[in-house]
């Protein structure tokens, strides 16, 4: 009995490890190339938001860093669950390629982390930024770490982007990515920016910030892990083993991965 | 042959050989043992420029030409007393030109329509004029002397008579030529008899003069395959040989370009290998005793020639050989030469070659070109000054170098933006500018044009793609009525009568520059100040009719960067372009990427126009390409250069429009001029010429402009500091000296001086230079941002405030400066960064990862262990079964 579970324990971990550091990696893959799709008709079409108010979880630019050769579709809203399909960009600030300072955050070690690899970014490099007004070029100016000068507000015409992830320190820096880092970039001539923008973000769009938003989807979660286990039971009377097996696992796997979902929301978002 | 002589000469030149190589060796091991840098020792002296006095040339021989009669009388038939000059002999570059005027000479006959290379061989009377390797002089060694084998000519034909028959050999019966020259073949000894078999045919007279290039190698030059690599057909560069027109006065100038070893290596010529440029006036051959009977050949050298002076010879006819410049090497005419002893300034890469230390980059604007050109020897040979070096490159990315950090200065123009609690200043270091370059020939061989006007209205016809070009641009929506090209447009043909009135591609369009850069800025803030000209733009017709072309209507000025932004496609019959589909408007355009590509455009009448449209049979495909480089006496084409380029290469700069009827040129005043009317918004800033004053002032030059040494004020370290700082200084006080010698200030440059207009550039540039060299520190203490320190997060919880982040929207105070915005905080220069980065860290986080890996993996060990203990047992049960 103990040691069922035990292995419980273990599966339950284990499963949370390997979405977050390869099966997370994924779906943030796919959601990107559906992003991407979405964003290109987008611009096509010339309809990608410019601003001030984006619904959230829609695309917003198409960010290069050739670089570290990174290319991500940006989303609006740096919730943690909004994070889980790619960098966001926080609603109270302008939107990428805009006159002004425009956050993005990104993960920096799960989920695909598309922000890993920005601290290696030197002065210099070039962040190449698709929006619905053009093509903006910012060149790095410097990556920030705590005790570091902020930089002046931008002058009149020049827009500022600020990435921001969570890096660790030691051996498992990788796995421990618990302080925020900002990577700053600027460029002299950015679009203008609408007026009206959001003054200020809920908690949980703040660096790091979980979203307890997600705690009743949890619990709707669960219940159906637990459902799934009562029928399970109930089927193993009728069915046999195996056919068991072939019906429950993929319903089993499907709500294991919708309710570490659900989990990851949970969590700090810059992770 | 040239038997006896050549082989003394041989001997001789052997000896002198020998000599200077101990002189060399001897020579070379006393610096070795004296200096700790020979080559840099060695070459300074020669470096050491000749005083802009000497500069120039200007010698006058008496030129005669006589007939030795049969009765042994000798009759004078003609005699001149001819006078060369040549302004400028110093320090030359490759392909920069020089010019030569000439007066007293035979006017000259049959001119060609293009007087280069062997097109002009058909001429009567014409000054030869040619680059050879060599002086003359009589302490000059041989093996340096100069002689015709060491000129220069890029075709056989102007060097060598092969097989001629009796009536054209007159090099046989001239009356000062060698005995061994009046042989049936003469020329090169021993006769090259196997790579020449073709020049010796029994009854026909061969002479060859062969090409000794500077590597030794002797090309006999009896044919195209046996002439040196740079003289073959198509060669990168057009002939500079010439044989020029003198007019009906006897005078005639020409410009000529000298070629150093970067461009014909055969040839040779550099800071170390004397050259000289031999101008040999054609005065017809002196001829010999004739024979009894009177010979053809005797005859034909006795003519006077057939064209009146004057006239022209479009249809190539046959000349009299007697007068003609192909025998410009037979001994009558040989002697007859001026040869004006040039020098070559060092070659660009002297600094990479000679200094090995890492250089002080200079990042930015190619109108400095030409002063670095020659300052930066004066700084790399210097050990006590730093290597210098320019790295031209649009404006803007100079800047953005330099503002990064990654370049020490850039060298820009204008103001540029710069980042927040950067302090830069902008150091004056030369005043140079821009100009409309041109080459235009008048009709009917009426020689060059050298007074051309513009306005700005017609310079926006010509960006805007107003001019349709040719029939394919025709059906260009919107333009039907405008001019093909410039050539027939009313109001270029008002202000520049008497060219010709045949359209051109190349006529319907202004050579520019494809990247940002300060000179397109001031050129269209040139043409936005002018009401005429921008309410053109705006979509007003010009008084004729002509209408801007609709893709550029109303286009924003004044701009850096010129777009392409026709998108007509023509639809035509010629199956080359319907396999090529492009815009016929940019093809014409094709702006390039340095001011230097338009120079040499210029140089070789080569418009860049892309519309030449080739079928390749090897791939059975068409390809599209640039035009022909345009035939001399129809060429027309216009392009944006920088002063300095303008000046080195002899290039025409057109007088710009400031008032109504007032056109100013380029000139040393009218820079000062325009110096004169420019403002400084605050020290250290820029210097700005407002168009408006210039249209105001009516004397100043439009295109004239202020180039700066950009770089921080703070932050950088202190040699690289001081390098800023001493070059400053140094371009602004020993650079601004004119003259052609290493350091010194190159024409197409208004020298800095501490009166007059300039003296307030010469001001600010020790204020800057002064500044750069302090590099404040940047202050730490206050931070910029109110509301008090780190701001203080209004959440609850530690791990969710983002006060690192640059925007404070979630701070509590109310009046914190807004995320986007005209910052509140103007970027005065004693700015300094802003509080520190406070960072958030998160235990969860941190941990959260680890925890699980280590968790998951105990309890799966644990599971692991407790069921291999349970069945451990059951095993030999299993296995006694």
């Amino acid at each position: 009995m103990i040691s069922s579970a035990v292995t419980m324990v273990a599966l339950v971990c284990l499963w949370t490890v390997l979405q977050l550091l390869v099966l997370g990696g994924l779906s943030h893959d796919r959601a990107q190339q559906f992003l991407y799709g979405e964003f290109r008709q987008q611009l096509a079409g010339s309809v990608a938001p410019v601003g001030p108010v984006v619904p959230v979880g829609d695309p917003v630019a198409l960010m290069r860093i050739p670089a570290i050769g990174m290319e991500q579709v940006v989303v609006e809203g740096t919730a943690s669950g909004d994070l889980l399909v790619g960098p966001g960009h926080r609603r109270d600030t302008v939107l990428p390629g805009q006159q002004g300072v425009s956050l993005v955050y990104g993960r920096g070690g799960t989920y695909g982390a598309p922000f890993g690899d920005i601290t290696e970014l030197v002065e210099g490099d070039v962040i190449v930024v698709v929006s619905g007004q053009g093509e903006t070029r910012y060149s790095v100016t410097g990556v920030r770490r705590s005790g570091d000068p902020v930089p002046l507000p931008p002058v009149e015409g020049e827009g500022r982007l600020t990435l921001v992830t969570a890096e660790g320190s030691g051996r498992l820096a990788g796995l421990t990515a618990d302080t925020t880092v900002f990577v700053d970039a600027s460029s002299p001539d950015a679009f203008p920016a609408p007026p009206g923008r959001p003054t200020a973000v809920p908690e949980s769009e703040q660096a790091m910030a979980s979203d307890p938003g997600a705690l009743p989807l949890l619990a709707l979660c669960l219940a159906l892990l637990v459902a799934l286990t009562l029928a399970v039971v109930a089927a193993r009377e009728r069915w046999s083993l195996t056919v068991v097996w072939i019906v429950a696992s993929p319903l089993a796997i499907a709500a294991a991965w919708l309710t570490t979902d659900t989990v990851m929301r949970l969590l700090p978002n810059l992770i | 042959m040239r038997g006896p002589a050549a082989r003394r000469r041989h001997r001789l030149g052997v000896l002198l050989g020998v000599l200077l190589a101990v002189v060399v060796s001897l020579a070379l091991g006393a610096t070795a043992g004296s200096a700790a840098d020979p080559l840099a020792r060695a070459i300074t002296p020669a470096a050491k420029a000749a005083p802009a006095g000497k500069d120039g040339f200007s010698t006058t021989k008496t030129l005669t030409r006589t007939f030795a009669e049969a009765d042994g009388q000798t009759t004078t038939v003609a005699s001149y007393d001819v006078t060369v000059r040549a302004d400028r002999t110093q320090n030359l570059r490759g392909r920069q030109r020089v010019r030569i005027t000439w007066s007293g000479a035979q006017p000259s006959g049959g001119r060609a329509s293009n007087p280069y290379g062997e097109n002009g061989l058909a001429q009567e009377y014409p000054v030869v004029v040619m680059q050879c390797r060599g002086r003359d002089g009589a302490g000059v060694p041989a093996a340096r002397q100069l002689r015709p084998e060491t000129c220069w000519t890029a075709s056989v034909a102007q060097r060598s008579q092969v097989l001629r028959s009796d009536g054209e050999a007159l090099w046989r019966v001239d009356r000062f030529e060698d005995e061994a020259d009046r042989e049936r073949v003469s020329g090169i000894d021993p006769f090259p008899a196997e790579q020449c078999a073709d020049a010796d045919v029994e009854s026909y007279s061969t002479h060859l003069t062969e090409f000794a290039a500077a590597g030794g190698t002797v090309f006999p030059a009896c044919d195209s395959e046996s002439m040196p690599p740079e003289a073959a057909v198509g060669a990168a560069f057009p002939p500079a040989e010439v044989a020029a027109y003198t007019d009906e006065n006897g005078a005639g100038s020409v410009k000529f370009e000298v070629r150093s070893d970067v461009e014909n290596e055969s040839l040779g010529c550099s800071h170390t290998v004397e050259c000289s440029i031999v101008v040999v006036p054609i005065v017809g051959l002196s001829c010999d005793t004739p024979s009894t009977p009177i010979s053809i050949a005797d005859r034909a050298c006795r003519k006077l020639g057939r064209f009146a002076p004057g006239s022209s010879n479009f249809a190539n006819e046959g000349v009299d050989q007697a007068v003609s410049p192909a025998l410009w090497w037979s001994e009558s005419n040989w002697r007859n030469r001026f040869s004006i002893p040039i020098t070559f300034g060092l070659p660009p890469d002297t600094c990479d070659v000679l200094d090995t230390r890492p250089p002080t980059g200079f990042y930015g604007s190619e109108l400095l070109a030409q002063a670095a050109l020659q300052w930066s020897p004066a700084y790399c040979l210097d050990t006590k000054r730093f290597k210098f070096q320019l790295n031209q490159m649009p404006d803007e990315a100079g800047w953005n170098l330099m503002t990064s950090g990654e370049g020490p200065a850039a060298v820009v123009s204008s103001e540029h933006t710069a980042l927040a609690g950067q302090p830069i200043g902008y150091a004056p270091t030369a005043v140079t500018g821009f100009a409309v370059g041109y080459v235009i020939d008048r009709p009917e061989n009426g020689g060059e044009y050298t007074q051309l006007k513009l306005t700005p209205r017609l310079l926006a016809k010509l960006l805007t793609q107003s001019y349709v070009g040719s029939d394919l641009g025709r059906g260009h929506p919107g333009m039907a009525g405008n001019p093909v090209s410039i050539l027939n447009d009313p109001e270029f043909v008002e202000l520049n009568p008497g060219l010709s009135r045949i359209d051109q591609e190349a006529g319907a369009t202004l050579l520019s520059l494809s990247t940002s850069a300060d000179v397109v800025e001031q050129l269209t803030s040139y043409i936005a100040q002018n009401r005429e000209a921008s309410a053109f733009v705006a979509g007003k017709a010009d008084p004729w009719g002509m209408v801007v072309n609709p893709s550029y209507r109303k286009i924003e000025l004044p701009r850096a960067e010129w777009p392409l932004l026709d998108t007509y496609v023509p639809q035509t019959q010629n199956s080359c372009r319907q396999a090529n589909p492009a815009v016929y408007f940019n093809q014409l355009a094709a702006p390039v990427t340095t001011l230097r590509k338009i120079a040499e455009a210029l140089l070789d009448s080569h418009p860049n126009v892309q519309t030449r449209c080739d079928y390749d049979a090897s791939t059975q495909q068409y390809k599209v390409g640039r035009i022909d480089r345009q035939s001399f006496g129809a060429r027309f084409l216009l392009g944006i250069v920088s002063l300095g380029d303008a000046e080195r290469y002899g290039l025409r700069a057109a007088a710009l429009q400031t008032k109504p009827g007032r056109f100013v040129p380029p000139t040393a005043q009218s820079l000062a001029n325009a110096v004169d009317l420019t403002t400084q918004k605050r020290t250290r800033l820029p210097f700005v010429l407002d168009q408006a004053d210039v249209a105001r002032s009516g004397g100043a030059y439009p295109g004239t402009m202020v180039v700066y040494t950009a770089a921080k004020l703070s932050g950088l370290d202190a040699e690289t500091a001081g390098h800023l700082a001493q070059f400053v200084r140094v371009s602004t006080t020993e650079g601004q000296r004119p003259g052609s010698g290493n350091g010194e200030l190159p024409a197409g440059f208004l020298p800095i001086r501490d009166t007059g207009p300039t003296a307030k550039l010469l001001d600010a540039a020790d204020d800057v230079a002064d500044a750069i060299e302090a590099q404040r520190p940047p202050k730490t203490s206050p931070p910029a941002g109110p509301g008090g320190g780190d701001g203080g997060p209004d959440s609850s919880d530690g791990g969710t405030t983002p006060p690192g982040d640059l925007t404070p929207p979630g701070r509590s105070t109310p009046d914190t400066t807004p995320p986007t915005g005209a910052p509140t905080q103007d970027p005065v220069l004693t700015a300094s960064p802003t509080a520190a980065t406070t960072t958030v860290d998160s235990g969860i986080a941190g941990r959260l990862l680890p925890g699980l890996l280590a968790l998951g993996l105990l309890a799966g060990v644990y599971s692991a262990a407790s069921r291999f203990f349970v069945r451990v047992p059951r095993r030999p049960e299993a296995g006694g079964r």
